[in-house]
């Protein structure tokens, strides 16, 4: 049970701690049990990182970063975005910080059906107030850089799996978060199209956004840089990955 | 704070484009649930505009009698209370000169006696309601002869055997042949036709056409003896006012002179009544506008059952669209964003369904207009009113739904199969 930090100052660290926890707990309530899904975890995460986090289902990995993308409120324990606690924020508050902080790409996608790609990637624009046009032009922007320039038009169901996760990738990034969080991005992909998405995803952290990956499979967490891995809702080891998979442009 | 302004109201084009999206999604249910409010807002606009005809058919039988006058008729008026001093009505003759001279304001009066009469020529007939009257009956009444002349004061004085008709009476008689100058028979006795009345119309299924008018005198003479008691009786009297003047004024005038001419005392019983159109109309937007909200408050119901329907397709939608609403949550939908977006769905629907119910209740006003000859008037108010009042059935019904999607939490929402 080693943990291992970053090798940096403590001073350093705090100021650029991107992702905070401190002694997180999340308790659920099953059958007249109480369940503890995540168990006083305090970690940090610091921008410009690529996290791995890994565990077996139930380890509490996706209630982790549930919680640290402000979509779960914690039973105890505090989490902080960027410097900003969350605890005391209401419902309204925390939707403006993913909007602003955080993007978020799902196994499943998550595209609104019979909605072309250009709009998808627009919605968290419409939440962000910005105006028609503005919201065309850089979700137009986005799907350009994923490489979807000629797709911008086409539903969902017109789109292969590795297209609609780029799509999902463009609408996480069009709001320009510090944040990018994935709940295994690759896991309804075949192996060929995961490698495509792991390929951008180390491509975007080289830009130097902040990636967090929940996936149980090593390979996938092998393209990270950290690897933190759950069980029964604690932190069991936290290291640098040292062979990294690096995935050739 | 104009940025602001715009942004929300582009907040608003948005959310309707949204709902746009989700209601084609589901074209079949939209149109279904659509329709509900459709017929709702059908049955209260066609409700009201009903209720307003009624007012104007009311207004315009009125306004046939003459629109500034008093009716005086022999009937105990028994509306106070109070010792019967007579054991039937009267007015006579007298009286009507009586009030003639000392009342002000008087255009005219017309005195008049009623008796159901038949009239027969070259083996075809007709009965109707004829009216003995005066030259001051066209006066007060706006009648006037639209071939040939009306009575004249030389009819009444020699008692002539002279007819006018009303247009249905001519026709049933003479078809489409001017029958001015014309020889009838009435009750045996041979009648010149001198003239024939212009069209009043009808209302409320009452043929104002079906009449024929002769001289007071003539009628008294030949067909009221047994119904009268004394020779100088009337049956109703009209007395016209010129413009301006005071109808409450001029009745209370009328029954102190009245009063006085048959001794009434205090609180004893009228032998006669007094009518004004005025209070006809009081009387007659009473009774339309009870018949209005009876109406509508029966159409409600229909449109009530409509919002129910949007209600529960709302509810549907909500939980269809579980996982939809968390994945907005997650890119940063508020609650507020959440609950606009499902309150314009519904609103849209009702608004959509409101429109189209309009248009069937403006298709149905003028084809009642047209074929049952009943004015149904669907005016820019209505219109604006009932397109309004959907967007408030959508907001209304809808509200709960949206409420409840946007009480939903993010994750438990994204979670959703």
């Amino acid at each position: 049970m080693t943990k291992t930090r970053m090798n940096l100052p403590a001073g350093i660290h705090k100021i650029m701690a991107l992702v905070e926890t401190q002694d997180l707990v999340k308790n659920y309530e099953l059958g007249g049990e109480t369940v503890r899904a995540v168990d006083g975890v305090s970690l940090s995460i610091d921008r410009g990182e690529y996290v791995a986090i890994m565990g077996a289902s139930g380890s509490g990995k996706s209630t982790f970063m549930n919680m640290i993308g402000c979509l779960d409120i914690p039973t105890s324990g505090d989490v902080r975005i960027d410097g900003i606690a969350t605890s005391d924020r209401d419902g309204d508050a925390l939707a403006e910080l993913r909007n602003q902080k955080i993007g978020f790409v799902f196994q499943q996608f998550n595209l609104l059906a019979r909605t072309t790609a250009l709009d998808n990637v627009a919605v968290p624009l419409i939440y962000a107030g910005l105006g028609g046009d503005e919201r065309r032009a850089k979700a137009q922007a986005k799907l350009q850089e994923m490489g979807l320039g000629d797709r911008l038009d086409h539903s969902p169901a017109k789109l292969s799996g590795g297209q609609q996760q780029r799509v999902a990738i463009a609408r996480a990034l069009v709001t320009e978060p510090v944040i990018l969080l994935a709940d295994e991005p690759t896991g309804a992909l075949d192996s060929k199209t995961s490698e495509d998405i792991m390929q951008i995803f180390q491509t975007l952290n080289d830009q130097g956004i902040t990636i967090i990956v929940v996936t149980h499979e090593a390979e996938i967490a092998n393209h990270a840089k950290r690897r933190i891995e759950f069980r029964d809702g604690k932190v069991i080891e936290d290291i640098a990955v040292t062979k990294r998979r690096k995935v050739k442009p | 704070m104009i940025g602001n302004l715009g942004q929300k109201a582009a907040g608003w084009v948005v959310n309707v484009a949204i709902a746009m999206t989700a209601l084609r999604t589901n074209l079949m249910r939209s149109i279904l649930t659509t329709l509900g409010v459709m017929i709702g807002v059908f049955a209260v606009t066609l409700a009201v505009a009903v209720g307003s005809g009624a007012q104007v058919s009311v207004m315009q039988s009125i306004n046939a009698l003459g629109s500034n006058m008093a009716l005086v008729f022999p009937q105990p008026d028994t509306g106070e209370g109070g010792r019967r001093s007579f054991d039937r009505g009267r007015l006579t003759m007298r009286d009507a000169r009586a009030i003639e001279k000392q009342i002000s304001g008087i255009s005219d009066i017309a005195p008049q006696l009623r008796s159901n009469i038949q009239l027969v020529v070259a083996g075809r007939n007709a009965s109707t309601n004829a009216i003995g009257a005066t030259p001051g009956y066209g006066k007060v009444s706006n009648l006037v002869a639209e071939s040939g002349r009306f009575i004249t004061e030389a009819d009444v004085r020699s008692a002539a055997r002279v007819v006018v008709l009303g247009p249905t009476v001519a026709r049933k008689l003479f078809g489409d042949f001017d029958p001015v100058g014309e020889t009838i028979r009435i009750n045996r006795a041979p009648f010149s036709v001198i003239g024939i009345t212009e069209s009043k119309g009808s209302s409320f299924g009452n043929d104002n056409d079906d009449i024929a008018l002769m001289p007071i005198s003539t009628m008294r003479q030949r067909f009221s003896g047994d119904t009268l008691a004394g020779p100088d009786d009337l049956q109703m009297l009209f007395v016209g006012f010129e413009d301006g003047v005071s109808l409450p004024q001029a009745k209370r005038e009328m029954t102190r002179l009245l009063r006085e001419r048959y001794r009434v005392r205090g609180k004893d019983i009228n032998p006669f009544t007094i009518r004004t159109t005025e209070e006809f109309m009081k009387e007659s937007a009473q009774v339309t506008g009870i018949f209005q909200i009876v109406l509508v408050a029966i159409a409600s119901i229909s449109l009530l059952v409509g919002g129910i329907g949007i209600m529960n397709i709302m509810l549907v939608s909500v939980t269809e669209r579980t996982r939809e609403i968390g994945l907005r949550m997650a890119l940063g939908a508020k609650r507020s964003d959440i609950r606009n977006q499902f309150l314009v769905e519904a609103a849209v629907l009702c608004v959509i369904g409101g429109a189209m119910g309009l248009i069937f209740a403006i298709a149905a006003g003028t084809a009642l207009t047209v074929y049952a000859d009943f004015p149904v008037p669907i005016g820019v108010g209505v219109g604006i009113g009932a397109i309004i009042f959907s967007a408030f059935i959508g907001l209304l019904f809808g509200g709960y739904p949206a409420v409840r999607a946007s009480r939903l939490s993010p994750i438990e929402a994204l979670r959703s199969e």
